[in-house]
């Protein structure tokens, strides 16, 4: 009942986003008549906005983490300050910048913290009027934003900025977020399009999209938290988490299919509605491969957003990680696991010689030259290691396993169904799950769908 | 061992061509890494774009033509622009080089 609640409002909602919304914002006339100044702008009716922005996620790329292993609990985490090997650096180590010439005497400007909402002078997690006023509301707003203007760029003092758009033109097509505006920067996260998790949110790949439905949707936020999920490879957090269960409940399916409701308890939701996952699989970060502009990208080796068949495993929404693995912890036994679906990504990079923690890079020099252990010097000196270039000269290549949750590209017409799991030769390795033999045995046995599947056979034709 | 793929698209080319001058439509699809030199969109509500692409092998300039909601709208709003690097893959139809796929390479 609750639920039918929620999809109803959320549907309604949608309704109302495509009439009432898209159409006018109420500070329009105001903004049209004394043009657009920044956050300040907003902040006439808006007050306590920015100030309360400069707490979440998107502007400090770092929270506290409670559900990961071998971390300080009073520390922050995020891509501000992480190592690991889908990106093997970080905002610190490879700050936007300007990179070394490469040999055909070309440069460019690069960093993680490129996909970042302020303005690089206000930098990740800064704090006070000028971070307050450096914020690009407009980056997640507005429907028609200039990404010509979105640029890294040097002032006359030097510093490396990050460009906006801060015409009144696009502060003047102010909405709730589209796809759009979050894909800005999550379309591109881990190295390029679609390279991290092969993410794409259209009405071809995702059945919420097909609906209509825009990120905000399932991510609503109250004073820019934005809830997120418990991707063994998101960590930080703005305190608020989504789920599939928070609109559709525990118990969707009806008629024929309610045999499935039986399964929630010890089945994630994306386990059947999500059978593929896509993005890269593996990337040698200590090995570069020059491209034809000249530059040097870490060797990767792609897959396309629905191409990868995901690995199974028990997840109780807390993470093992060590230096050579980031992962589910999580088993049959102990009552709060599910079987979840994943994408086992390998990433190989340097390791500290001394003591086999995971180094990070700096990717302008290799980036300029292909040189990878120059990177990892530069790393080194920028954290304040000890003899940055022994550390460097010493590092021991090695791979680390990264799983990576999958939680779009939500489909109904391919969910798995009876056979796919309980036919021999069915995606599951029950074995591996830790089922017995006996319980295989009786788990693969026809006489657990046969009539189901009948029954479903005689409504379809 | 770049070389000869460079060799085999140009191999490919030469039949795709000779395939489009006897207007068969081809299903081959062509992969290419280019730099734009050249957008053309016809405004805010088009409905195809042509780019063109230096590739970066061959040094030839391909104009390929664009057809898909999600390329188009970045042509518009400019997070494609001339100058940038892409991935390309497309299918020759009706002697037209029409994108399949569309993407900027930069990376890390
Ligand atoms: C003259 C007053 C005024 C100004 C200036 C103004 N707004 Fe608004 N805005 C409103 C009002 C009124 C609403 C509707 C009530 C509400 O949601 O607070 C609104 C709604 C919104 C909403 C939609 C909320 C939703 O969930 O649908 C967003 C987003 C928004 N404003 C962003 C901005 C941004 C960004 C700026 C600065 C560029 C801005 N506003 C400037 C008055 C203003
Ligand atoms: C194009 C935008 C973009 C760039 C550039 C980018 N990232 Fe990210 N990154 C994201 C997004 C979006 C997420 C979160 C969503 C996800 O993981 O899919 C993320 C997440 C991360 C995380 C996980 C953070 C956590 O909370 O656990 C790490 C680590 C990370 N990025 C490292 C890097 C490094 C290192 C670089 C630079 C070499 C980089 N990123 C550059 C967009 C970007
Ligand atoms: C990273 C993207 C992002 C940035 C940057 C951003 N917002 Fe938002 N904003 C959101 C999201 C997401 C929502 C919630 C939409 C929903 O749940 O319907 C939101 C909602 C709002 C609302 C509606 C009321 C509320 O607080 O929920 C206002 C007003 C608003 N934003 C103003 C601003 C202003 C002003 C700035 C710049 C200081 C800004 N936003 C920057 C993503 C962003
Ligand atoms: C300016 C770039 C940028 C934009 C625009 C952006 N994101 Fe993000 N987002 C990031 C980065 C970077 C991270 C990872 C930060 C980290 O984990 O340290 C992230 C993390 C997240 C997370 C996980 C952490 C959290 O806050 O819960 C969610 C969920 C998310 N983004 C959703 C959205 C949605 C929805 C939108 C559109 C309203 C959006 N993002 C727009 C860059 C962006
Ligand atoms: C139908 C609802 C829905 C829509 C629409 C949706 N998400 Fe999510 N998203 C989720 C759920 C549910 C999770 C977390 C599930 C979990 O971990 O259990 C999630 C997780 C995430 C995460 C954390 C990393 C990950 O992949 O698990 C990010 C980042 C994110 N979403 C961004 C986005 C963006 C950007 C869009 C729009 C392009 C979007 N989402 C659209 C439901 C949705
Ligand atoms: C914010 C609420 C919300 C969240 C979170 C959400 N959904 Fe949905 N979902 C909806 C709505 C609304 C519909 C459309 C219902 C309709 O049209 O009858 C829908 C439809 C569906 C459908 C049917 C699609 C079709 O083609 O008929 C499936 C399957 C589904 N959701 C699975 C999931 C899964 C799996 C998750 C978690 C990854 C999830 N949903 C998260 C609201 C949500
Ligand atoms: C064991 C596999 C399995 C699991 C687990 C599962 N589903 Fe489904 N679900 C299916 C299949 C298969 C269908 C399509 C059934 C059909 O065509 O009648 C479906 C259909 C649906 C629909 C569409 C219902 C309709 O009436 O059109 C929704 C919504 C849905 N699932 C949501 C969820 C959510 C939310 C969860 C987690 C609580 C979940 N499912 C867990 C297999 C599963
Ligand atoms: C995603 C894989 C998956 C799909 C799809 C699936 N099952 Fe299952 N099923 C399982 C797993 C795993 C178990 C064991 C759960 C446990 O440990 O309790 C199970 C258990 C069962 C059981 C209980 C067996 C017992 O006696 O312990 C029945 C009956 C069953 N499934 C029937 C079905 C039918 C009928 C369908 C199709 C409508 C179906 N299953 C679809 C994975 C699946």
């Amino acid at each position: 009942m609750k639920q039918m609640v929620t999809i109803t409002s959320t549907l309604l909602a949608l309704l109302c986003a495509a009439g009432v919304w898209g159409a006018e914002h109420p500070g329009k006339s105001e903004i049209e008549k004394n043009g657009y100044k920044g956050p300040a702008t907003c902040e006439e009716c808006h007050p306590g906005t920015a100030k309360t922005f400069l707490d979440t996620v998107h502007w400090k790329h770092a929270s506290k983490v409670d559900n990961v292993s071998n971390l300080d609990s009073k520390k922050e985490y995020g891509m501000k300050n992480r190592i690991y090997t889908m990106c093997n650096g970080n905002d610190i180590v490879n700050n936007l910048k300007e990179i070394p010439k490469n040999a055909e005497g070309k440069s460019k400007f690069t960093g993680c913290n490129t996909c970042h909402p302020g303005n690089h002078v206000s930098d990740v997690g800064s704090t006070g009027p000028e971070a307050q006023n450096a914020i690009d509301c407009l980056v997640c707003h507005s429907t028609d934003y200039d990404f010509r203007q979105r640029k890294p760029f040097k002032n006359a003092q030097g510093q490396v900025v990050m460009g906006q758009d801060r015409s009144t033109k696009a502060a003047l097509a102010i909405a709730k977020p589209t796809v759009k505006n979050c894909m800005v920067c999550h379309e591109a996260a881990g190295g390029g399009v679609l390279v991290k998790r092969g993410f794409v949110f259209t009405k071809e790949t995702d059945a919420h999209a097909a609906k209509g439905m825009v990120c905000v949707d399932c991510h609503k936020a109250k004073n820019h938290k934005i809830p997120t999920g418990f991707d063994p490879n998101n960590w930080a957090n703005d305190g608020v988490r989504v789920a599939c269960t928070d609109c559709h409940g525990d118990k969707p399916h009806k008629g024929l299919s309610a045999v499935y409701n039986n399964h929630t308890a010890k089945i994630a939701c994306q386990t059947c509605h999500i059978p593929r996952t896509g993005g890269a699989v593996a990337k040698d970060f200590t090995v570069w491969e020059k491209g034809g502009d000249g530059f040097y990208e870490p060797t990767t080796l792609k897959q396309e957003a629905n191409a990868t068949v995901p690995v199974y495993a028990w997840y109780n929404k807390t993470v093992r990680n060590d230096q050579h693995f980031i992962g589910p912890n999580g088993s049959r036994k102990d009552g709060k696991s599910k079987i979840y679906p994943f994408k086992i990504f390998l990433g190989k990079a340097f390791y500290d010689q001394k003591t086999g923690k995971l180094l990070s890079m700096d990717f302008a020099p290799p980036m300029a030259n292909g040189n990878t252990r120059a990177g990892v010097e530069s790393a080194a000196r920028t954290l304040g290691m000890k003899d940055p270039a022994a550390v460097a000269k010493n590092a021991v290549p090695g791979w680390q396993t990264i799983y990576f949750g999958s939680n779009h590209l939500v489909t109904k017409s391919k969910a798995l169904n009876c056979v796919n799991c309980h036919g021999v030769n069915g995606v599951f390795n029950f074995r591996d799950l830790g089922y017995s033999d006996a319980e295989i045995k009786k788990l693969t046995n026809p006489e657990l769908y046969f009539k189901q599947l009948i029954e479903k056979q005689k409504e379809e034709w | 061992m770049k070389k000869s793929v460079a060799v085999l698209l140009v191999v490919a080319f030469v039949a795709l061509s000779v395939l489009s001058l006897s207007r068969v439509a081809s299903a081959e699809e062509i992969k290419m890494v280019g730099v734009i030199t050249k957008i053309d969109i016809a405004g805010k509500d088009a409905k195809t774009a042509t780019a063109t692409l230096k590739d970066n092998k061959t040094e030839k300039l391909v104009v390929i033509t664009i057809n898909d909601d999600l390329t188009l709208d970045k042509f518009k709003d400019h997070r494609i622009v001339e100058g940038d690097e892409i991935r390309c893959k497309y299918e020759v139809i009706d002697g037209k080089n029409v994108s399949k796929l569309f993407r900027k390479t930069a990376g890390c």
